[in-house]
């Protein structure tokens, strides 16, 4: 008869094999196939640029293009983790994992970490569609500034050029990137804590939605009305609640900076990046609070 | 120690939106002693998942314990020694049959080559060697009720739970599962078996409980539960049709051979229905 087995209280192990699995399943589901359209949108966009000046075609490219890998990274947060834990419920795949020594912690941190790995993958080959774009937008203004250039004074042109060579590439692209994951790190913990409880995927998808528009629009709100000295002690008790509940997103909303060429310092990067991680931590730390307690 | 041991179990499930509760299983208590197999019965809904699921730690019960040698099932550790196959099995489609042993044993433990060779091994008892690099989405029934009897296996249980693990399979398959349970026997592992499919239970389980609406109405060993009491059975050997009547002399007389003497018996399916027509 085969022998009792040892149980190992926190096993990393586990995590990465399920996290690895969920890599796998996103992969083979072809999610990574809606890079494409980034790509047809960023190149599309490129041929309206050509009646501004370079400077305006490259903030106008990088106005687009961080603009739409927030969207598609968010996007991808949240549709990829929706469907996750209810297909493996609805599959009954789920019971099988945690038939087996798995406890509920480790699947929703191995799963968690899946969908990050994914978004982290999904971040890069857009950085790398975005980079290939402002490179090709950069050696197309520099070759007319060269065929337009006939006459200029060599110190004027090599000034132009220089000038070119400095609005393509700005340090603060790779905070802005890493910040853009950030967002979408958070909403992908949050839509696993609203899945552990809803009861459909619409309703997890409109929630998450409904997370990130209070997420764009509660600094201007609280602007107003904290700025209004006739607002109430239980207003204010309440936006004090909202603030701690939901991610203010203008507190991640780097692109404006970028674009204009203004660079990000480090100890500002340091703490979006710290608050990033704390709403990551703080979601999966409340579905965990749901999800050990469900009844399957 | 049992290897299940279940006592007072209790299971009340609250109806949204009403006042009403549903009592899924009610002050149930049963042991399955290690190497034994055991039937769950019962018509649907009468508590034999909840049953399962409970033993398993997928649900908590309301009142009463269950414990998995000697380990609350609740805890996680009380896992490790089991192996389950649910009713109708979905994997992950995305997944290849040797993908799909992997994935499970990395998450019971196993690693490496050990990994690798048990795979490999359970593929083979189970009659899915061609079929290792096919993703799941293009198995038949039968082939998935295989490859789940084999991620139940992986790491080694000494229980398995099993959910009805012949459901929608061929005649064939069918018998290879229930021999593949009869090996699993032969090695001590203990088997916990729901099926609906009663011929079979009759043939490989040593012990039965009856659920109805949540209640164990019949517990013990198969052969004393449906044995008939107030009649007898002989078994002869070259009797002719005249010695039935004044069997045992007459067989002494006639030089025919009396090969076994016992109680007759009902079939199972016809004792369950008696019994829970009975409940009604």
């Amino acid at each position: 008869m085969p022998s009792p087995t040892k149980h190992i209280f926190f096993s990393p192990a586990r995590i990465w094999a399920i996290a690895t699995n969920t890599l796998l399943e996103l992969f083979r589901l072809k999610v990574f196939y809606f890079l494409l359209i980034f790509a047809i949108f960023l190149i599309g966009s490129s041929a309206f640029m050509i009646e501004f000046t370079f400077q305006e075609q490259f903030q106008l490219l990088k106005d687009v293009s961080l603009g739409a890998m927030s969207i598609f990274t968010w996007l991808l947060a949240v549709l990829t983790t929706a469907m996750l834990l209810p297909k493996d419920i609805e599959d009954r795949t789920l019971y099988t994992i945690l038939a087996k020594p798995v406890p509920r912690l480790e699947y929703l941190i191995g799963k968690l970490l899946g969908i990050l790995f994914m978004l982290f993958i999904a971040t890069l080959l857009m950085s790398a569609i975005f980079v290939l774009a402002l490179y090709g937008r950069q050696q197309y203004v520099l070759a007319e500034t060269l065929r337009t250039s006939v006459g200029m004074p060599p110190d004027q042109l090599a000034a132009t050029l220089r000038e070119v060579h400095n609005s393509t590439f700005t340090v603060s692209l790779i905070p802005g990137i890493a910040i853009i994951y950030i967002v979408a790190a958070i909403f992908a913990s949050l839509t696993l804590f609203i899945s552990t409880f809803a009861s459909s995927m619409v309703f997890t998808i409109m929630v998450s939605i409904a997370v990130y528009l209070i997420g764009l629009l509660q600094g201007i709100a609280r602007d107003y009305w904290l700025g209004n000295v006739t607002t109430g002690v239980l207003p204010r008790i309440f936006l004090a609640f909202v603030a701690l509940i939901f991610p203010d997103l203008q507190l991640f909303n780097v692109v404006d900076d970028i674009v204009a060429g203004n660079s990000i310092s480090f100890i500002l990067f340091a703490k979006t990046a710290a608050l990033g991680g704390l709403y990551t931590f703080i979601y999966l730390l409340v579905a965990y609070f749901a999800f050990a307690s469900k009844e399957l | 120690m049992s290897a299940i041991s279940i006592r007072h179990l209790t299971k009340v499930y609250p109806i949204p939106m009403r006042r009403e509760r549903v009592t899924a299983v009610r002050n149930l208590t049963l042991d399955v002693q290690p190497g034994q197999v055991y039937g769950l019965l019962g018509p649907n809904g009468s508590g034999k998942s909840t049953t399962m699921k409970i033993v398993l730690g997928l649900v908590s019960p309301s009142a009463g314990s269950t414990h998995i040698f000697g380990r609350d099932s609740r805890e996680v550790e009380s896992r490790e020694d089991v192996g389950f196959l649910p009713e109708n099995p979905y994997f992950y489609k995305f997944l290849t049959g040797e993908e799909t042993l992997h994935f499970y044993g990395k998450i019971c433990g196993l690693a490496g080559d050990r990994l690798r060779r048990r795979a490999s091994e359970l593929l083979n008892l189970v009659g899915l060697e061609d079929a290792r690099n096919r993703r799941l989405g293009g198995y038949s029934k039968g082939m998935l009720q295989r490859i789940g009897l084999a991620q139940a296996l992986i790491q080694d249980p000494r229980l398995l739970v099993l959910d009805e693990p012949t459901a929608g399979v061929d005649p064939a398959g069918s018998r290879e599962i229930r021999d593949l349970i009869l090996d699993f026997k032969k090695r001590g592992i203990t088997v916990l078996l729901c099926s609906h499919l009663l011929s079979q239970v009759q043939e490989i389980c040593d012990r039965i409980g009856i659920l109805h609406k949540g209640v164990l109405v019949r517990e013990g060993s198969l052969t004393d539960l449906i044995s008939i009491d107030n009649q007898t059975e002989l078994v002869l050997e070259n009797a002719s049709p005249d010695l039935l009547s004044q069997i045992h002399s007459l067989a002494a007389q006639s030089g025919a051979k009396i090969l076994s003497e016992h109680k007759p018996q009902t079939t199972l399916e016809r004792y369950f229905l008696e019994v829970t027509s009975q409940k009604n």
